[in-house]
């Protein structure tokens, strides 16, 4: 008999079966035994503290703790860039802000949607910044370094924005160029152009012509900027002129105008 | 992890209860543990009367245990009621002073396993294997017998039973695997004892 086998039949023992009927006479005894000696049942409320008080003694544990921080790690990443999004630059929470924006743009897999969020996140900030300077009680002379801080970042928040945009109005316009040409090309048997350029394992037998692969070339390395990019950068850079001025409502209209223009794209 | 965390809190909940007098709380214990509170006394005393009345002795101490003592951390209910059943097991011996006299083969309560997934031959070896081992287990000494039970028969975790003998894991785990050695060889001695006896009979009616 091999020890697996020893064991199993050791565990055969545990089907001995106790008396049901003695059992059920116990239980019946055994409650009349402990209502004598002060058993009762507990109110609602009674148990409801009992379960809360049982609830913190077991949140204590490290176990409990640490599923409790990946949940509210996985929530936050998920959900925070809305919970936090109301925070502005002077306050607390904006870090919170960056943070969980940060995790977001982490969870996007699509690069397309992560630019696009991305520019959203650095259009936001920039609103943010101007609306907190375009606040009268904000600019006082205790606030310089902070008020130098926000110009500074302003500019960087732009220039994310305008770097994003291009990005973003590049690919959808590379895209399109690609299924243009390969409309225009299918007719005359020349299909295999556009799937090269979605996938390029697939070999190439039919030769293409000169012009063709020109235009190829064109649409996939070099960067043609659409009407699109242009007119987002144009006001971008509006947006920055007018928030040198220290014109921040003419700013925030600018900025607004530049994420319609990319939401319009998007689409 | 999950599984874990909610029988971690249900046993705190569960004496919680017990401790504000709960009635109905005990009930669900005793519902849930009295057989097998029931079958580790049996095992140990062999007597299936005095198994019933040590189970239910056994129920109220804890009920008044809980009542006028604090629990401390770390300890369950089921291993409280073990080792309540222990000294019960202790006083019984001591009252009635019959340390090792032990029936667990009353003929007026026999154990019937039946295991109804494997051939007749196949069961008849093993029935006679686990006969074998009954038979074998009350000659073990009384802490490898303990162990046997509340492992394999009982189904304690380690921890439990370290938490109920007062003995660190480690030696629970040594203790098992030599309580499991002696149990085996017990069983080999015996299944050789009736090859032998067999043979010569079989030798016998040849000749």
């Amino acid at each position: 008999m091999t020890d697996k086998e020893f064991i199993s039949q050791l565990n055969k023992l545990r089907n001995v079966k106790t008396d049901q009927a003695w059992l059920n006479s116990n239980r019946e005894l055994l409650l009349t035994q402990i209502s004598n000696s002060g058993g009762a049942e507990l109110s609602s409320w009674q148990n409801f503290v009992i379960n809360f008080q049982s609830f913190m003694k077991t949140s204590s544990r490290p176990a409990f703790a640490l599923g409790t921080f990946v949940v509210l790690l996985i929530v936050t990443s998920i959900f925070g860039h809305k919970l936090f999004s109301q925070a502005k630059p002077n306050d607390s929470l904006y870090i919170a802000r960056i943070i969980s924006e940060k995790a977001k743009l982490g969870t996007v897999l699509d690069s397309q949607e992560r630019d696009r969020l991305a520019f959203q996140f650095a259009a936001g900030h920039a609103q943010d910044i101007s609306t907190v300077l375009a606040n009268p009680e904000f600019i006082n002379s205790s606030n310089q370094d902070q008020i130098a801080k926000l110009n500074e970042s302003f500019e960087k928040e732009i220039n994310t924005a305008r770097t994003k945009a291009s990005r973003l109005t590049l690919k959808s316009t590379n895209e399109e160029e690609i299924v243009m040409i390969a409309d225009a090309t299918s007719t005359d048997g020349y299909l295999e152009v556009a799937e090269k350029t979605v996938d390029a394992a697939v070999p190439v037998e039919t030769p293409k012509p000169e012009k063709l692969v020109a235009e190829e070339k064109a649409s996939s390395t070099d960067a043609v900027p659409t009407e699109e990019s242009i007119k987002a950068d144009q006001i971008l850079d509006e947006a920055k002129q007018s928030f040198e001025r220290k014109d921040y409502n003419g700013t925030l209209n600018k900025l607004q105008e530049a994420q319609a223009i990319i939401q319009d794209g998007s689409r | 992890m999950s599984a874990n965390l909610i029988k971690k809190f249900q046993t705190k909940k569960t004496l919680s209860q017990l401790k504000s007098h709960d009635k109905e709380a005990f009930i669900r214990v005793y519902d849930d543990q009295a057989a097998d509170i029931n079958r580790f006394v049996y095992y140990k005393i062999g007597n299936r009367e005095d198994a019933n009345d040590l189970t239910s002795v056994i129920f109220l101490k804890t009920w008044n245990h809980i009542q006028n003592n604090s629990l401390g951390e770390g300890k369950t209910l089921r291993a409280l009621l073990y080792r309540i059943a222990r000294n019960a097991i202790v006083d019984y011996y001591r009252e009635k002073s019959v340390k090792r006299a032990l029936s667990i083969d009353d003929e007026d309560n026999q154990i019937d396993v039946p295991d109804e997934t494997i051939d007749l031959p196949e069961q008849m070896d093993q029935a006679a294997d686990l006969e074998l081992i009954k038979a074998r287990l009350p000659l073990l000494k009384e802490e490898y017998r303990e162990v046997i039970i509340m492992k394999f028969v009982n189904d304690l975790s380690l921890e439990e039973i370290a938490d109920i003998t007062d003995k660190k894991r480690g030696n629970v785990r040594v203790l098992l695997h030599r309580a499991l050695n002696a149990l085996k060889e017990l069983v080999e001695q015996a299944k050789n004892k009736e090859k032998i006896s067999n043979n010569e009979n079989s030798n016998k009616s040849q000749i």
